[in-house]
């Protein structure tokens, strides 16, 4: 729970033919995290092909569904196999036909709308040529010297078009336009329509096609018009029934397909991470729990049956920063880890802090807000708000725990100082007491924090840092020391000679280690060394006073709950009582927030930042979409 | 956030190369190369010149050069563009939106193909922070026209309508990528429009050399190379308000010669441009030109967007110089050949 499980870095040798099996095998023991590793002996990539198939045949997959309104999580059967490299090509030729059909009705859909609305503008066109008494036979006529021809074109176009086509000598009427189209007449000289028509075709130009019939008679002009309508909706009606038949025909072998594809999903994900080969034989490469090795091997025999090679080592120092973290969190515990992830991941090896930053953040809530009544009123909302939030509400009903209890210590309910007697202390009759409290508590997270990196640099091999930087044991022996001494200054305790000494002994550690660091000509070295040996001795004692925003909190919960009494005080029973109702409501959402923030805020940039990198991989195992959990799933 | 930007512009500024500086990399061992582009802000080009002729190793960058130099510029740009708001965030955005484009027109043409996916998705230019496009799906489209709906509904929309009417019409891969083009430019164009009133004539004057080149060596392409006729020509041009005026590139696209073209254009232009014997002649001398204007802005007090968008001209004209070094290299061309490639000013006048 403190820290990643130990991982064994594995390599599985197959017969390539065997190499989707045992990727899907690997799914459904569900703790396998694929890692590349790259070597001569296997410089061949025998999976890349197999990834290409089923990105291609997942895609279309899904474009189809989508179509036929298929969804949900395949049922995959426990004996399944993983299709074949050949099996898969097929179904992705299959997917591609299919989806060619589609998309043709798509085509056919869309051309059948926009023929509709060229329609529509072509009885416009008519009803106003109509009026204006213009003989369109001479007009449109094919062998007069003037060009005439009706259509559309985008509207953003329409000045370039007309300054390019007065070029040639022709002129551009818009007559209509409709959502960005623009209808218009261009006439010109007949002589240039070839050059008319090249810039016509580069701006999108769409002619609308005037029939003979409409050029003579408006009557016959309306009759083509009906029928044209009429045929487009049969049109319409066909490729509707073309989708319908589509989904009606193939969607038992759609979802037939979503299960092979499932299957083949293990092998695809790999590849994406590296599987290695050469010849007939092939690689995965990954990491597992080191504690799941038999459970693997069990697997395997069974599956295998003995033909295969697992090659099993821990991980080299030089790859520990790519190893992933597997860190296992009980049930009760596991909502306050995305706050933790949130910030990042931690390395493998190094401290995970997702349990002491559940209590401290608890801890540090409830001092700022306690409050048994508040509290009451978080933890019932966020009772209320499981459906909802799931298991986020639980750090919500947490916090008004938190609250609550602290609310007991302080002896308030909804600001009422008098209503309970306070079992530790008050903090609006004992300030003072509250500010040394928070910054003692402030000095405790601190040392815990630079033990915790001190931990973290050793982890990783870097022992002269965990013991010697500003960070490690030489910076935790300065900051107890000089705390001390101040403590023993302040009268709090008796110990300054032996604490001045400590802090003496471990700044000069840290000066000592900053100036063997430093590579830098000796006047730039005695900067860095003193400069930076500074910045760890301020940085530590702003860090602590920091911690006096927890009194401050406390204090200030108090004096908001004065100030809506103040207000209530002067109004009538009713405004009274409504000014206290809404006055708390402003202090659960907004004070409630606010000191949310700064618990987490504390968390981060005092805790966090101080031994938590965060910058390591997270452990993410092959699984099998729809399939039953694997050993620890 | 001035005083910032700023601040940023002049620091990068120092890893701009001058010529001389660039030649003496030509013959310079592999070891000097690798630290002087480490030290310009390069290490990653760096890394490849070291890695090379030990093969290629362990955790070796497996992306191209150029994929590799479009990283670095798109890193600069994140680093100048993260103190902006507003007009002048969007049009550095949009600066870069330009391999984007670039990604669209090399999935048009796979799709063209037949291409796979897989072959695809391998070319095109990681965008990192600046990518807008799903490549993933995009790559898996159909055919043309399922690609060209899935990117008309998508943040380049407006300029995809444009260009899929017009490869509706005419099938015709040229008018394709031309309208791609030239609504990139008409997008830029109208970015560009609200910083010329904020940002003033020094912001205004990069653009108009930008827009002004493009269309100067468009045009000269599509007429005299394509042997489209003016109209047409005159359509694919972008829209200009700068120098090149509407009504002048009308009139350019009518004449009959690249040296009738020339000779037609503002006197300032023809003492540019005298001597140039080509298309790629009339670009590298433009370029050269507006490179200096740069220099000049960039070393103002001019404001500090314009200064920003001098160092991503200069910088990326730099990255091609240093590109040009290095396939060079690579390659075991002789000096000389390399120099001759690098000579970014040589016909000047």
């Amino acid at each position: 729970m403190l820290r990643a499980e130990p991982l064994y870095r594995i390599r599985l040798l197959v017969l390539t033919s065997e190499l989707q099996d045992a990727a899907l095998t690997l799914a459904r023991f569900g703790v396998f995290s694929p890692a590349p590793v790259r070597t001569e002996a296997l410089a061949e990539a025998p999976a890349a092909g197999y990834r290409e198939a089923w990105l291609e045949a997942e895609s279309r997959l899904a474009k189809l569904e989508e179509q036929c309104g298929l969804g949900g999580p395949p049922d995959v059967p426990d004996a399944a196999e993983a299709p074949t490299l050949a099996d898969l090509e097929e179904l992705n030729g299959w997917l591609k036909e299919v989806w060619g059909s589609c998309l043709a009705c798509h085509e056919n859909t869309a051309r059948i709308e926009e023929a509709r609305r060229r329609l529509d503008a072509l009885a416009e066109t008519l009803a106003k040529l109509e009026r204006l008494n213009v003989d369109l036979a001479q007009l449109l006529r094919a062998d007069s010297l003037l060009a005439v021809d009706l259509g559309s074109l985008p509207a953003a176009g329409i000045r370039r078009v007309t300054e390019a086509l007065g070029m040639t000598g022709y002129l551009v009427s818009r007559f209509d336009q409709v959502g960005e189209q623009v209808y218009a007449v261009i006439a010109g000289p007949r002589s240039r329509q070839g050059e008319a028509r090249g810039v016509l075709a580069q701006a999108g130009w769409h002619a609308l096609p005037v029939p003979d019939e409409l050029r003579t008679h408006p009557q016959a002009a309306r009759a083509w018009l009906e029928g044209e309508r009429a045929r487009l909706d049969n049109e319409s009606g066909a490729a509707c029934g073309v989708l319908d038949g589509l989904r009606e025909r193939f969607a038992p072998r759609l979802r037939e397909a979503r299960v092979r594809l499932a299957l083949a999903r293990p092998l695809a994900e790999a590849a994406l991470a590296g599987v290695n080969g050469r010849g007939g034989l092939a690689a995965l490469s990954g990491w597992i729990p080191k504690r799941q090795i038999d459970s693997l091997r069990a697997r395997l025999d069974a599956r295998f049956r003995g033909a295969y090679w697992l090659e099993l080592r821990e991980p080299t120092p030089a790859e520990v920063a790519e190893v992933p973290s597997l860190v296992r969190y009980p049930r009760w515990l596991a909502p306050f880890v995305p706050l933790v992830r949130s910030y990042g991941i931690p390395r493998y090896g190094e401290f995970d802090p997702a349990l002491p930053f559940a209590f401290a953040w608890l801890l540090l809530f409830g001092a700022m807000f306690g409050d048994v009544g508040h509290g009451a009123v978080i933890l019932l909302l966020a009772a209320g708000l499981i459906p909802r939030l799931g298991r986020l509400a639980w750090v919500g009903i947490a916090a008004g725990g938190a609250s609550m209890l602290f609310g007991v210590l302080y002896g308030s309910v909804f600001g009422f100082e008098h209503l309970l007697p306070a079992v530790w202390l008050s903090p609006l009759h004992d300030p003072a007491r509250v500010l040394a409290v928070a910054v003692a508590f402030g000095v405790g997270f601190i040392a815990l924090t630079l033990l915790a990196n001190a931990w973290n640099q050793g982890v990783a091999g870097r022992a002269a840092a965990a013991l010697f930087d500003a960070g490690g044991l030489a910076g935790l022996l300065f900051y107890l020391g000089a705390v001390g001494a101040l403590a023993s200054l302040a009268g709090a305790l008796d110990v300054v000679r032996p604490a001045a000494t400590m802090a003496a002994l471990g700044i000069a550690l840290v000066a000592a280690y900053k100036w063997h660091e430093a590579k830098a000509g000796l006047g730039e070295r005695i900067l860095v060394t003193l400069i930076e040996t500074l910045e760890t001795a301020i940085s530590l004692f702003s860090n602590t006073l920091s911690f006096m925003r927890v009194a401050a909190f406390s204090l200030n919960h108090v004096a908001l709950a004065l100030a809506v009494f103040a207000l209530a005080g002067g109004l009538g029973t009713a405004g009274h009582w409504l000014t206290l109702a809404l006055g708390n409501v402003v202090i659960i959402v907004l004070e409630g927030g606010i000191v949310a923030i700064q618990a987490l805020r504390l968390m981060y940039y005092e805790g966090f930042s101080r031994f938590f990198s965060g910058d390591g991989r997270a452990f993410v195992p092959l699984r099998l979409a729809g399939g039953r959990p694997g050993f620890d799933a | 956030m001035s005083a910032y930007l700023d601040t940023r512009v002049s620091l990068l500024a120092t890893r701009l190369w001058r010529d001389d500086a660039l030649d003496a990399l030509i013959g310079a061992p592999a070891d000097v190369l690798a630290d002087t582009l480490a030290r310009r802000g390069l290490p990653q080009l760096a890394a490849d010149d070291r890695g090379r002729g030990r093969g290629r190793g362990r955790g070796q960058d497996p992306r191209s050069l150029e994929q590799r130099i479009v990283a670095q510029i798109l890193d600069e740009t994140r680093v100048l563009i993260r103190p902006l708001s507003g007009s002048a965030r969007a049009f550095l955005g949009f600066w870069t939106a330009r391999f984007e484009m670039s990604n669209v027109k090399t999935l048009l043409r796979s799709k063209m193909i037949g291409e796979r996916p897989a072959a695809v998705l391998g070319r095109l230019t990681p965008m990192g922070a600046f990518g807008r496009l799903d490549n993933q799906a995009l790559a898996h489209a159909e055919d043309v026209g399922e690609l060209l709906r899935r990117l008309e509904a998508g943040p380049y929309a407006g300029i995809v309508r444009h260009a899929r009417r017009a490869f509706d019409e005419s099938r015709d891969p040229f008018g394709l990528d031309a309208a791609l083009d030239r609504g990139y430019y008409e997008g830029l164009v109208l970015h560009a429009q609200p910083l010329e009133k904020t940002a003033g004539a020094s912001f205004r004057s990069l653009i108009a050399d930008l827009v002004d080149r493009v269309n100067l060596v468009w045009l000269l392409r599509y007429r005299f190379n394509y042997r489209l006729p003016p109209a047409e020509v005159y359509y694919l041009l972008v829209g200009s308000r700068y120098s090149l005026s509407g009504s002048r590139l009308q009139h350019l696209a009518t004449l009959d010669s690249p040296g009738a073209v020339l000779a037609a254009l503002p006197p300032a232009w023809q003492a540019r441009l005298a001597g140039v014997r080509d298309i790629p002649g009339v670009f590298a001398r433009m370029e050269h030109a507006a490179a200096e204007h740069a220099q000049q802005v960039l070393h103002s007090r001019a404001p500090a967007i314009a200064r920003a968008f001098a160092y991503l001209i200069l910088r990326e004209r730099d990255l091609r110089a240093v590109r040009a070094l290095l396939r060079g290299r690579h390659l075991g061309l002789a000096a000389g050949d390399i120099r001759q490639a690098l000579r970014r000013d040589a016909e000047a006048p």
